[in-house]
Order: C-alpha cells, then structure tokens, then sequence
C-alpha cells in the first residue's frame, strides 16, 4: 500500500465514522424529544441515593423514586450522569429540566432554584478512622476535615470553628484520603456516610461514623427545577407525584428497599 | 517578497516596539478589565478577589518548586541522553518515552491516588513530584537538543587544550548551549504555570479550586471563572515577559 492509499483509507475511515455518528445523533434525539420526557441530571457518586452500577446505569433511592413518581404523574425520568461541580450552573443554563442529586433544601439554594416538597430528611455526620478518639466537635479543632465542593458535608464542616475544611470533586475521593489518613475526617450526608463506613468492606473496618454534626434546623433533600414557567409546571408535577406515592406506602417500599438493615 | 538567509540570532525579533504590541494589548487589557469589574461589581468581584490569595500563593508555590526540580531532571536526562554510557542512555531515554507518553493529568491521578494506597504522600508533595517528573522529561529533551546544537569542533578544541569530559560540558559546551535552550525552556515555565490549575483536581487548594468552592458556595460561576481567566493571564503575561528579557540579556548583539 502506497502512502496515499493510506490516507485515502484514513479519510474514509473518519468520513464514515463521522456520518455515522451524525445519523445515531438523530436518531438520539427523536427518542428524548416526546412530551411527556423530564430530564434528570444526577451526579451518581453519593450511594446510596444515586451511583452507578457495573452496566454504568444510574441507580439508587432516588432514581426507583422517580421511577414511581414519573408513573404516579404521567412522566417519564430521562436521567443523565452529570458531575457535581457545576450541576447547577447546568440547570440554571437550561441544559437539563431538574437536578435529582441530593440536593438540600438551603435558602441560598432556594433565591436562585424552586425545590420540590422534600422527600428525604437528611442530617451531617462525620465520618473517622477508628480509634482516632474523636467523638465530638470540639475533638476535630486543628483537624482537617474532608467534604465534596458544594455541598452541605463542606459547609458545615466550613462552619467550625478551628477547623481546616478541604474540598474534593466527589465524595468517594475524600473517603479514600481518610482511609489513607492524608485528612482526619470526612463530613457528608449520613446515608452516603453510613454507606461508606459500615457497608464497604474495605472501608469498614477502618473507618467509623464518630458522630452526626448538631444543627440548628432539619435538613431536607428536594429535587432542583430552575425558576421559569416549565420549572413552575414540572415542580407541580414532581409534587402531585411524590405526594401519591407517600400515601399508597410506594413511598415507604423504596425506603425500605435501600435502607432497610441486610 | 525577498528573504534574507542570515547567521540565526541576526533575525530580528518580530516585536513590535512602542505601545501598540500584542503584549502590552493584552496585559493592559487584562489589569483594566480586572479593575474594572472589580469596580464596577465589588460585589461578587471584590469578594472573589478576597478569596483567592491563599490559592494564588498555592500555585506560585507549585510552579516554582516544580520548575526548579523539572530544571534539575532536565538537566540529567538531557546529559545521560547525549551521554556515551549505553545504560545511562538507556534509561533517560526510556524515562522520556514513558512520561511523555502518559498525560500529566493521569500522572497526577497516577502517584496520588494509585501510589496514595501504599506511599503516603502530603498533596502538595504529590504535585510537585507528578509536574517535575513530567516536565522534567520535556526539559530532558530541550536540553539535549541543546547540547547537540552545539559545533563539534567546541568539544574537539577543548580537548585538545587538556579539558577533561567533564570540563568541557560544563565550562564549554553548556555554558554556550544556554542560549538555544533558555527560549524553549522558559515556554516550558509558562506551560507549566498553567498546568498547575491541573492539580486541583487532587484537592490542592490552588487558585482555580479556590474558585471552584466560591462559585459552587454563590453560583456566581461566571463571574468567578472570568476572573480567574484574566488573573491566569496577567501572571503567564509577566513571566512571558521575564523570559523575553533574558533571552535579550543573552542574545549576542
């Protein structure tokens, strides 16, 4: 084969692959655009609420939530894997129609998004390494404390006084730095925290939950919408159908499904 | 269009003196509009700016001690790769084959998380080792290209007049080979100084993460991102500067 039957070849190569994809990216997009279709964007590394699972599909407590209420309300959930670190920057730029990523309730959330009615109460616990002797707050002064950015594990831990808070792009690599004792504590949702500390075998052995941050008020996780008129009619939606499945016990299946003891 | 083919530090520069150059265009440019938001919106852009100098000093930190290390990593492969020991050769040049052919950002990955499991190391140490020992190949190869760009007749001179090996690299060869590799290299400190924003993703509370948790704190992401961008450009501008000068102050005329 002479040079030139190469590129020849080359070109073609990258000439079908490109039409192809083109031809796919149609196809795609015909398939998302029915009317009934809300686009869900979820950073899956919180399990879990949300994470992965080895066929890469977004599962959790969250997603089988949508699941019941997009069939309680007449929808269908479409969720993307988004990463966290700007998942709302996306909402609010219209990339997707609401975040499910569990989102708590804040007030600084609420002047820029609409949230749902909560569907999950959450508190922040602090997760150590065993036998690290600290057991309160005021154990974790001159510490550093690990949290994801963004979220409210790193506001909190932000909060304390005395306390050196550091942010990773997603949870699971806070974890591994306390695991390798890199940072004295890790600080996040305790679903995600439970998870980690008592289900993971490799890191349950090593790691504890010392205790659950005292805070002033409850904390709540609502699913995100931004603030315009489709926000408006899919946040009403969302509610009719979360507030259905609370009072036929789907509700409570769920609750039990993911958090029920194995 | 006529070409003159002359000796190669008799080309001129193509700057531009005065005030109308690209340079100071874009450095004035960039102070001005960081002044101006700054001014025009201290709220969110003052308290952007009050967030950021742990970060900045951070990525100054980083840059340095990866240059200085990168410098001295250059230094050896480029000598073990002009170098006659067979062995010496062979391993700076695999050294370079292999970190050249992973990027910096799995390397970083690469030696804090996948070595983290068994080598403790503190963040910032991860860092600098990751940018040196990647840098370190690219500065391995300008300097050998260096060294090699130097006239035989250098070496065959200097051993004539009773040099050693030794001597002749570093009171002959080097020391002339500095001005071709200064240029290459000092792009190499600047390429450097971005890539730093790479090691925030390994939570090193650089400049860039520092404005990553401001904006996922506000959601003023625009604003923080275009600050960060012009702060970027202002200190890449000034050492771009810093390195044009020496080249002047070693050029020949």
């Amino acid at each position: 084969m002479s040079k030139r039957t190469i590129l020849i070849l080359l070109v073609a190569i990258v000439a079908i692959a490109g039409i192809y994809y083109f031809v796919n990216m149609d196809k795609k997009a015909e398939e998302v655009a029915t009317t009934q279709d809300i686009v869900i964007a979820s950073d899956a590394t919180w399990p879990p609420m949300e994470m992965l699972d080895s066929n890469k599909q977004v599962v959790g407590f969250a997603p089988d939530l949508l699941q019941a209420i997009g069939k309680a309300a007449g929808f269908n959930p479409v969720i993307k894997n988004v990463a966290w670190d700007g998942i709302f920057a996306g909402l609010i730029a219209g990339k997707y129609d609401m975040v499910s990523s569990s989102v708590s309730i804040t007030d600084e959330r609420k002047e820029t998004m609409l949230f749902s009615e909560p569907y999950f109460e959450v508190k922040q616990a602090v997760i150590v390494q065993k036998g690290s002797g600290i057991k309160s707050a005021a154990d974790l002064t001159g510490k550093t404390v690990g949290a994801q950015i963004g979220t409210t594990g790193y506001f909190a831990a932000k909060a304390l006084k005395g306390v050196t808070a550091k942010t990773y792009d997603e949870v699971g690599l806070a974890i591994e730095d306390l695991y390798s004792g890199r940072i004295n504590a890790v600080s996040c949702d305790d679903p995600v925290a439970a998870n980690y500390a008592l289900l993971q075998p490799e890191y349950s052995d090593k790691l504890e939950i010392a205790f659950i941050l005292p805070s002033e008020e409850k904390e709540y996780y609502g699913f995100a919408f931004p603030k315009n008129k489709k926000g408006e009619e899919n946040v009403a939606l969302v509610n009719k159908g979360l507030a259905k499945i609370k009072a036929d016990g789907t509700y409570d299946a769920i609750v039990k499904k993911w958090f029920s003891a194995k | 269009m006529q070409f003159e083919i002359t000796e190669g530090s008799a080309i001129k520069h193509p700057r531009y003196s005065g005030l109308l150059n690209a340079w100071t265009l874009s450095f004035v440019g960039a102070l001005a509009a960081i002044l101006y938001l700054v001014y025009s919106r201290p709220d969110p852009y003052w308290r952007i700016l009050k967030f950021l100098p742990d970060g900045i000093l951070v990525t100054f930190q980083v840059t340095t001690a990866s240059i200085f290390f990168a410098l001295l990593l250059g230094l050896l492969t480029g000598l073990g790769r002009v170098s006659g020991n067979r062995i010496v050769n062979v391993v700076a040049s695999t050294y370079v084959e292999v970190v050249r052919g992973i990027p910096l950002l799995v390397q970083l990955f690469y030696v804090y998380y996948a070595l983290g499991r068994y080598l403790q190391v503190p963040d910032m140490v991860a860092a600098v080792l990751a940018m040196s020992v990647c840098y370190g190949a690219y500065m391995g190869e300008i300097f050998r290209a260096g060294i090699q760009s130097i006239d035989k007749g250098q070496t065959e001179a200097a051993r004539s007049l009773g040099f050693s090996k030794r001597q002749t690299m570093f009171l002959v060869i080097l020391p002339q080979a500095w001005r071709t590799i200064l240029p290459p290299v000092g792009n190499e400190f600047i390429m450097l100084l971005k890539d730093t924003s790479l090691v925030s993703i390994l939570a090193v509370t650089d400049m860039l993460r520092r404005g990553r948790e401001f904006a996922s704190e506000t959601f003023y992401y625009f604003e923080t991102y275009t600050l960060i961008a012009l702060i970027y450009l202002v200190i890449t501008l000034l050492l771009s500067r810093g390195v044009a000068h020496m080249e002047r102050r070693l050029s020949y005329d």
